[in-house]
Order: C-alpha cells, then sequence, then structure tokens
C-alpha cells in the first residue's frame, strides 16, 4: 500500500480540481484543443515522475 | 477520384508483403537486436489496441458523443499511465506463471477449468464483430477507392468487393500461421505489428495535417470556421453531459485489460523490464496522436460536404480533397490498422481455444511428437478462426456501422472486468461468484445486442407480461448497465454468500500479491529427475517427456543426478510453467497433480525457507517502509548468523538443509549451494552420517566424534537445539552447531603426556630416597665385611658388593638429582652467563678420556645471559653435549650455537652423528628411555633436561636429522626466556 501512496494523492487532487478543469475544458469560448492540453500535461509529468524513478532506482 | 482495383489490390498485397518481409527480418536476425528490442518498439506494438475503429469509427463516435469519443483513449491511456501499479502485478504474474491469456488468468485465479471453457466462449463471441469490423473496413474502404465517393448501393450477391476481402483474410491467415503459431515470444511479429503502428499513426496525423491546414488553411482559419458553425463546436459538449459518455469511458477502460490482444500485448509479451517504466508516459502519448486529428478530420469531412458515412472521413477528406497519394497513405494506413488487430486477436483467440477448449477435452502426446500435434493445432485453429470471423463478417451483410459492431465487442469483454478486479484487488471474490456473474451478464449482452444483431428481432417477448422489452442497439447504454450491475451484483453476493476452496483461496493470495509469507514446503514423492521423466512420460509420451525435463533442468542450472528435495521442487515448479506455455495453466498444472502430485504436508506450517530467502532476494528493491525495514533486519541476522566463526547448520524436520553458514562451509568443504535444499542423507560423507546420527538421536550434545580428513584426524564436537516456527503448531526444525576441537584435543594429549613424565619424576624422587637408606645399611655392610674378614674370597663378595652399591648409588644419585631435590626456586635464580656454562661443561667432558673423542666447539658469545641456576643449567649441558658425543663417530665435531628470536634466546647443541629414529623422536624425553647399552646410561639425562628447561621457563625441542642433505645429526634446541623471572613472577 505504501508504493501506491502517491497514487492516492493523485487521485484525490485530481478528485478536487476535476469540476475546475471540467468546466474550463468544455468552456465553449475556449479552444476545442484544451482537453488534448491537459492530456499533454499528464503526460509530461508521467514522464518527469518516471525519470527521477529511473534516478533512484540507479 | 477512383482506383483501378489492380492498382489498390497491388498496393495492399505490396503493403501486406512488406510486413512479411520485416517479420522474417527479424525472426532471422536481420534488423538489429537495439531496434527490436528497444522499448519504444514495443510500445508501438502496443498501437495494434488502435485498431480499424480507431482509424475510421472513433470519428463516427465524435460525431455522436463528441468529447466522449476521447474516452476510448483516455481510458486505455489512464489504464497504461499507472502501469506500474495496475498492469505491473499482472505482467509479473504472467511472467512466473506462464499466463498467457485472459482465460488462464482466470483459471489460475479462480482454480476452474470451467471459469477457462466460459471465458473462452464469452471472448469468442466478443470478438467476433470485432473480426467482423476489421474486414469490413477493409473491404468499404476498398470500394470507397475503387468505386468514387458515392458508390452504388450494395447488392445481396458475392461480389468482387468480397473476394477481396476474402483474399485479404486468406494472406493474413497465411501471415499469422507463418510468424505466430509457434509458442516462443513472437518477435518477428511484434517488429511488424510496431511497423503497422507506425504506419497508421502518421497516415492519422498526415489527414489531420490535410485537414487543418489543406482544408481549413491553418489553426486559425478553423477557428474562423468553428466560430461560423457554432453548432459543431455545440456537438462536442452537448454529449458528454448524458449518461452514455460515462458509461463509454467505463466500456473502454475494460477495454484496455480485457480484449485478448491488448492483454496480450500489455501483460504476457510485456518483457523488457525497462519498457514497463516508459509505458506510462510513451503510449499515452502515442494515443495523443491518434485522437488529436480525429476532430479537424470531422470538420474537415462536414466542410467538404463529404456524402460518404462519418466514420469513413479520414479516407474521404484526402479523396474529396483531390490528393491521390494521400488517399493511397490513408487507406493503408486504415489497412495497417485492420491487419494489426485481426493478426493479434486471432493469436490470442487461438490460445485461448486450444488450452480451454480442445486440450482439456482431447488427449494429446503419447508417442507422438506433441509439438508437431501442438503446431499444427494452432495453425488449425488460426484459418478456423479467419474463416469464422469472415462468415461472421458476411452474415451481417454491411448492415451495422463500425462504432455499433465495435461496441457490441467492448460491451462483452466489460464483463470480464469485476472477475479480473478480483484477481488483484479482492480476494474473497470466488469461482462460483465468477461464473454466475460473468454467464447473467454475457446473457444479457447476448440477448439485449448480439441476438439483435444476428437474427434482426427487436424486442423480446415474455409470456405474462403484457409489455414487451425492447431490445437492440438503440438501448445499448441501458443494456451495458443492466448486465454490469447484475454481474458485479451476482459476483460480489455469492463471493461473500459461499466459500472458496483451500486451493482458491491459495491462488488469490498469490495473486493479491502476498504471496510472500505463504510458499509452503510440500513433500514430493518423487527423487530423482529421471523419476519425472518416467512419470510424465505416461501422460506425454517418452521422447516429450525427456525433453521436458531435460529443458527444465537446463533452465534451472541443474544437473541429471539432483536428488535435493529442494531442487526437484523448483524442477516440478519449473514444469509446470513450460507446460502452461505450451499448453495452457489448467491442463499442465491437471497433468502435473495427477503424475508428480505433492504430498500434504502432516503439519501446516513448513514454509519453505528457501524459496522464501530467494523471492525476497529478488524483490528487495520493491520493498519499501516497514517490510524493507523488516528486510533489512533479516539480513543482518542472517549475515551474523552466515558469519559467525562457528559451523552453523540448521535443518527443517524432514532433514532438508535450510542454513549452511560460511564457517560450516570450510569446516566441510561442501559449498553452500551445493547443499542448500539438500537431504541431509545425500551430503557428503563424513558429515552425513555424523550429523545425520547425532540430529536423529535424543542427546543435545556430542562431544569430540573423531572423523578422518584429508588422511588427519580431527574432533568435532556436536551441540543442537529446537527452533520453535512463527505458527503456533508448528514443527520444530533444529539447529546444529559443529565445533572443531581437534586442536584443544591435541593441548589436552600434550598435556596428559607432561604429567606422566612429571608423575613418573615424582615416582623416581620417592624410590630414590627409599632405596638410598637400604644400599647405604648394605654399602656399610660390605665394607665391614671387607675390613673385618681375612678371607679373600670373602673379601671379593665384599667388592663386587660394594661396586654394585656404588652403581645403585649412582642411579639413585641421578634420580634424586631429576626429582629436582635442592633446586632453587625461580626468586633465587641468578643471572647466568651461558657462554660460560658451556665452556665449564665442555671442559668436563674433555676430561673424560675413555669416551670417544670428539671437537667441541662453543661459538656463543659472552654477552649472552639469562637469569637462572647456573649449576643445573651446566648439567643441561654436560648431558647434551655427553649425549651429543656419545652419538658421534670418532673425530666428530659438536657444535653449540645461538640464535636470538625476539625474547627468546635459542641455544642449539648440533652432533654430526646418526641422528634419532623418528620412532624414538615420541619418546626420547621420557624417563628411563635409553637406547644405549644396559649399563651404558640410565634414561634420565634428557628427562631431566627437559625438567631443568621447564624450570626455567623454556622449552626443548628435537630436530633430526640435522643434516638433511647426509641425513644424519640431530639438534637439540633450548628455547629459554632472555627475562625468565619478569615473566615468572
Amino acid at each position: 500500500m505504501n508504493s501506491q501512496r502517491p497514487l492516492m494523492f493523485l487521485l484525490l487532487v485530481l478528485y478536487v480540481f476535476s469540476p475546475t478543469l471540467f468546466n474550463w475544458m468544455i468552456n465553449p469560448d475556449g479552444a476545442w484543443y484544451r482537453p488534448y492540453i491537459i492530456w499533454m500535461l499528464v503526460i509530461v509529468i508521467a514522464y518527469v515522475i518516471q525519470n527521477r524513478r529511473q534516478r533512484h532506482d540507479i | 477520384m477512383t482506383f483501378e482495383l489492380s492498382q489498390v489490390a497491388f498496393l495492399s498485397i505490396a503493403y501486406l508483403l512488406l510486413l512479411f518481409g520485416i517479420a522474417y527480418s527479424t525472426e532471422r536476425g536481420w534488423i538489429p537486436d537495439a531496434v527490436v528490442q528497444h522499448p519504444i518498439t514495443y510500445i508501438l506494438s502496443l498501437g495494434i489496441f488502435a485498431s480499424a475503429w480507431s482509424f475510421y469509427g472513433v470519428i463516427d463516435l465524435a460525431f455522436q458523443h463528441g468529447y466522449g469519443a476521447l474516452a476510448y483513449y483516455l481510458g486505455t491511456g489512464a489504464l497504461f499511465l499507472f502501469a506500474p501499479v495496475v498492469l505491473a502485478p499482472l505482467a509479473e504474474l504472467a511472467r512466473r506463471y506462464q499466463i498467457l491469456t485472459l482465460a488462464d488468468l482466470l483459471v489460475f485465479r479462480y482454480h476452474s477449468q470451467a471459469i477457462g471453457g466460459l471465458a473462452t466462449l464469452c471472448m469468442l463471441l466478443a470478438v467476433l464483430p470485432l473480426l467482423a469490423l476489421q474486414i469490413q473496413a477493409v473491404a468499404d474502404t476498398l470500394r470507397l477507392l475503387t468505386e468514387g465517393e458515392t458508390p452504388a448501393p450494395l447488392q445481396d450477391t458475392f461480389t468482387f468487393r468480397e473476394a477481396m476481402a476474402l483474399l485479404y483474410c486468406v494472406i493474413l491467415a497465411l501471415f499469422t500461421i507463418l510468424f505466430g503459431s509457434n509458442q516462443e515470444h513472437h518477435r518477428g511479429l511484434i517488429t511488424a505489428m510496431a511497423f503497422e503502428s507506425l504506419v497508421k499513426v502518421c497516415a492519422l496525423c498526415i489527414i489531420g495535417l490535410l485537414a487543418v491546414y489543406g482544408v481549413f488553411g491553418g489553426l486559425d482559419q478553423l477557428d474562423v470556421w468553428l466560430s461560423q458553425n457554432p453548432e459543431n463546436l455545440e456537438l462536442l459538449y452537448d454529449p458528454i453531459r448524458s449518461t452514455s459518455s460515462h458509461t463509454l469511458l467505463l466500456v473502454f477502460i475494460a477495454t484496455a485489460v480485457a480484449m485478448p490482444h491488448i492483454f496480450h500485448m500489455a501483460v504476457v509479451e510485456n518483457t523488457a523490464k525497462h519498457a514497463t517504466v516508459t509505458i506510462t508516459w510513451a503510449f499515452p502519448l502515442f494515443l495523443l496522436l491518434m485522437a488529436l486529428p480525429i476532430f479537424p478530420i470531422l470538420w474537415a469531412g462536414f466542410e467538404l460536404n463529404a456524402p460518404m458515412a462519418t466514420e469513413y472521413f479520414p479516407l474521404g477528406v484526402p479523396m474529396l480533397f483531390g490528393s491521390p497519394t494521400l488517399s493511397i497513405i490513408a487507406f493503408i494506413g486504415g489497412l495497417s490498422a485492420a491487419t494489426g488487430a485481426l493478426v493479434a486477436i486471432t493469436l490470442s483467440l487461438t490460445t485461448m481455444l486450444l488450452n480451454h477448449w480442445l486440450l482439456p477435452i482431447f488427449h494429446f502426446g503419447g508417442k507422438y511428437n506433441i509439438y508437431q500435434q501442438l503446431l499444427w493445432l494452432r495453425r488449425s485453429l488460426i484459418a478456423a478462426i479467419f474463416i469464422g470471423g469472415y462468415l461472421f463478417y458476411l452474415s451481417l451483410n454491411n448492415e451495422y456501422s463500425l462504432t455499433n459492431l465495435a461496441l457490441m465487442a467492448f460491451i462483452e469483454t466489460l464483463q470480464f472486468l469485476p472477475g479480473i478486479l478480483a484477481v488483484i484487488y479482492w480476494p474473497r471474490g470466488n469461482r462460483l461468484g465468477v461464473i454466475v456473474g460473468l454467464s447473467a451478464g454475457s446473457l444479457i449482452w447476448g440477448v439485449g445486442l448480439l441476438l439483435p444483431l444476428i437474427t434482426g428481432m427487436n424486442a423480446l417477448y415474455i409470456p405474462g407480461v403484457a409489455t414487451p422489452i425492447p431490445l437492440g442497439f438503440e438501448y445499448w447504454n441501458g443494456i451495458t448497465l443492466l448486465s454490469l450491475s447484475v454481474n458485479v451484483a451476482l459476483f460480489v453476493l455469492l463471493s461473500l454468500a459461499t466459500e472458496a476452496s483451500d486451493e482458491e483461496r491459495y491462488s488469490a493470495e498469490i495473486c493479491a500479491g502476498d504471496e510472500l509469507s505463504h510458499p509452503m514446503r510440500l513433500a514430493l514423492d518423487v527423487y530423482s529427475p529421471a523419476e519425472f521423466q518416467q512419470r510424465l512420460s505416461q501422460s506425454l509420451g517418452h521422447a516429450n517427456a525427456r525433453e521436458e525435463v531435460d529443458r527444465a533442468l537446463r533452465q534451472l542450472n541443474l544437473s541429471v543426478n539432483e536428488r535435493r528435495p529442494y531442487a526437484l521442487r523448483r524442477l516440478r515448479d519449473q514444469l509446470e510453467i513450460n507446460l502452461s506455455r505450451l499448453m495452457g495453466i489448467g491442463v499442465a498444472s491437471e497433468i502435473l497433480d495427477d503424475y508428480i502430485p505433492y504430498k500434504v504436508p502432516q503439519t501446516r506450517a513448513t514454509s519453505d525457507i528457501n524459496l522464501i530467502e530467494s523471492r525476497l532476494a529478488q524483490y528487495r528493491n520493491h520493498l519499501t517502509g516497514m517490510a524493507a525495514e523488516l528486510n533489512n533486519l533479516r539480513l543482518y541476522h542472517r549475515n551474523t548468523l552466515q558469519e559467525l566463526p562457528l559451523a552453523v547448520c540448521s535443518l527443517g524436520k524432514d532433514l532438508e538443509i535450510l542454513m549452511w553458514n560460511r564457517a560450516m562451509e570450510e569446516l566441510t568443504g561442501i559449498p553452500t549451494d551445493e547443499v542448500m535444499g539438500s537431504h541431509l542423507d545425500n551430503i557428503a560423507q563424513p558429515w552425513g552420517t555424523l550429523i545425520g546420527s547425532f540430529s536423529r538421536s535424543r542427546s543435545t550434545h556430542r562431544y569430540k566424534q573423531q572423523v578422518q580428513l584429508n588422511a588427519h584426524i580431527h574432533w568435532i564436537s556436536l551441540h543442537k537445539s529446537s527452533i520453535q516456527g512463527p505458527a503456533a503448531q508448528s514443527t520444530e526444525d533444529q539447529v546444529i552447531l559443529l565445533e572443531d576441537v581437534t586442536e584443544t584435543q591435541l593441548l589436552e594429549q600434550e598435556l596428559v603426556h607432561s604429567e606422566r613424565l612429571a608423575s613418573v619424576g615424582r615416582l623416581a624422587a620417592g624410590v630414590a630416597h627409599e632405596i638410598g637408606n637400604p644400599i647405604t645399611g648394605i654399602d656399610c655392610l660390605a665394607q665391614n665385611l671387607r675390613y673385618e674378614s681375612d678371607c679373600a674370597e670373602v673379601r671379593e663378595t665384599a667388592d663386587q658388593i660394594l661396586s654394585q652399591t656404588s652403581r645403585i648409588s649412582r642411579i639413585v644419585q641421578s634420580l634424586v638429582s631429576f626429582s629436582h631435590i635442592g633446586k632453587q626456586s625461580p626468586e633465587d635464580f641468578q643471572p647466568v652467563n651461558l657462554q660460560a656454562c658451556v665452556d665449564e661443561a665442555m671442559h668436563l667432558l674433555r676430561l673424560q678420556r675413555d669416551k670417544t673423542q670428539v671437537q667441541f666447539r662453543n661459538t656463543l658469545s659472552g654477552a649472552i645471559t639469562v637469569r637462572g641456576d647456573s649449576q643445573r643449567l651446566i648439567q643441561v649441558f654436560v648431558n647434551l653435549l655427553s649425549n651429543a658425543r656419545d652419538a658421534s663417530p670418532e673425530g666428530g665435531e659438536v657444535v653449540v650455537s645461538a640464535s636470538q628470536q625476539d625474547e627468546i634466546i635459542v641455544i642449539s647443541v648440533t652432533d654430526e652423528g646418526s641422528g634419532i629414529a623418528p620412532e624414538h623422536m615420541e619418546r626420547i624425553l621420557e624417563p628411563f628411555f635409553t637406547t644405549k647399552e644396559p649399563g651404558e646410561g640410565t634414561g634420565l639425562g634428557l628427562s631431566m633436561v627437559y625438567s631443568i628447561i621447564e624450570d626455567h621457563g623454556g622449552h626443548i625441542d628435537i630436530e633430526s636429522p640435522a643434516n638433511p642433505e647426509k641425513r644424519s645429526g640431530a639438534r637439540f634446541n633450548i628455547k629459554l626466556p632472555r627475562q625468565p623471572l619478569t615473566q615468572m613472577t
């Protein structure tokens, strides 16, 4: 369970911010590619976490 | 714009041949390993997830559900984003137990062949629409390319289009049979799949760019167009507010793990360790690239007033734009997507059908080559699945959109989700729950969606119920939620209400990742690999059994003569794993359970310590927090035992060796690796007998057991104690300690020897004292007799008596000297110049003219002094020098020399005589031991030397021969401390 703590934390953060994010995403005045921006951000975060984890492993 | 059929057919076949070429080159090793084994190759090969439906159908989904369509990618992307948590445990299970398909996983977890059969049936029903979808996509796009954007209505006859679809199926079936029907990892196939993913993602992105920059003239112009056509933006947002979008998300999450081909690629082929980490960001990125062009292509289709169905916009946009090259690229992209999915689905379904339908029913093996039989079975099944998919496609007659077919398949795979989640997260879930839940969910799906698809019925009339229940694809949302709810409810309720069997609970704990505390040391009634082979040959046939046993031995680096129970258990496990890979987990465990069963242990808790240790060592880096601390503590204690300077081993109740520390290794000369897990009786002699008989005996100590090691006798003391296991009812293991007491024993023997010398000395002193008085009496009487008698005869007799008593007196005098009468106490010792002592002794000896004449040479310096009794030291030298003289030949040389070692002075007396015979060396210092003629010596001289030197805190040793070249001479080395008094007081 310990190793899944960051995951739990991430889910909690997502839950807290999901209404805001969702509203921002589907705001008709915004660009149509807003969901993709969030998606890209998630990928960047995953990439950073993965790099740090690999450094830890070494 | 139209193309000639021959052109399109040529391009398609050329592309498929290119895939053949890539797969073939990889298998022949022509493509470098750096490319084949690169994580990117593996991640791209996962792209088979994006089938023809995600190339074409997802545009239709975007039209219907707006942003809801992204759920298709987000669900899967999320799953891979959390791959280390969600997929890694499954991949680890699959790797360790050779789980090849979802059905294998369920059989392993729920310990039931029936689940395997049921899962295969449900999966077969689920993927048929998906297979048909791929074929339909290829056939439809082929038709669009050859007949133009507005093709003629379809006729109910077997057209050229169907023939092309059939040809496509035949080529793909051949490809799959060639590169996918062997059981090893499909390197060639994976590289080809990676290539096709690359092609389709590039094709889709190119069309996306064409839509944005070609059709609209840039992103700014697209924004302008969207503001002019706000209904398109509304299309994005409106549908996601309805519940169907949430259902879609649920369906797509399930798809990612339950779809047989994705399960196969994500879990089974997931061999590269580093790929599991890279996958977390790289695969979502791949999905992002696949999803990015969706909306621009949809809008470009609207802008160009594309007349075809929305799902074919990716092909329609370049065609309407008037670009033949881009149209072909789009077609190849779609073809690529369909190809990858078809091949992967067929392969995983083949494995399922073979392992869960055919092998449990029919008996294979025997005298035939099982590998050939299985190979041909797989090939036939691959062909059968392609034929089935094609026939299903024909039967649907193009009446359903790609979206309908895909959702149909995905909703059925959703039914597996509860069972899969319980594998890792809910050990309480049991087989009855899964069977009933899955059956009920699938039944609702079958009646609600599949039946209307095949038969065209749209309502279910139930006798006694007035209103018919509406069926069909329009109600997919409701049917999905209903089927899943019923499935979950039944699964949970039945799991809670019924008890799982012991085997199932054991598997559940293994799957829940809690297995480290559980490996039991179960006993086998098989004692050699040859016996394994003989037992297995009853099921597999002789040749097959031999090959399997040999392969497992090779994998484990074991020899055919292996007899260790621990190694034999590993061999059994390896055989089960290898057979699982060959014929599925269900059949393999059945064969092993039938022919090489584990005996049920008499007591519950005989943990397999060796296995636990090796696993802990393997997973050391995975442990965190408390577990890591405990593991460090374990390592510390283990190292303490391992490095203990006493030989320690521990034994299980069944006399299996569980620990063998370094000192034990050194003492016995048996390496730990060889002996761990052995039965005690199988280890090298004399240790097997020595430890075995002790461990079986009731005594807890055995002292000084004599063993012969390397031609020397050693004395070993053994001690033992019992270890109570962690569980209350556990059996008692033993810890045995071996102590090499050889040195102590030798010292003791020397002590006994010294004691004997001392006691003989004391006896001699007593005897001397007792004999002295009567001798004096006899001597007086003999003298009286001599003076008082005139008879010559009597006087002669008296002289002889006097001569004999004088001899007795000399002996007695020697004895008295030997018994230390009148010796000085160490406190009275004075500094003694050794050179002077030696000179004095030599002077005395030179006076004896009747003895052998030799050269005495004193090389001592005048500076060498010790503290001692000078008279007794002169006695020492007199004795040693006279012995040397007696042993020397006429004219020989006797040398006294000295050397200094730290605080010790060594004085050596060396002669050139014949030396001392080896058999006399041991006894030469004993009192009354002499090699001289009777009457020549008393045998007390050297004993006296020994006693005097000991009294001076010194030591004497003897070398013979002193001159190894001539093998002659003897050397007496006297070692005296330079300051004996300070050490003695």
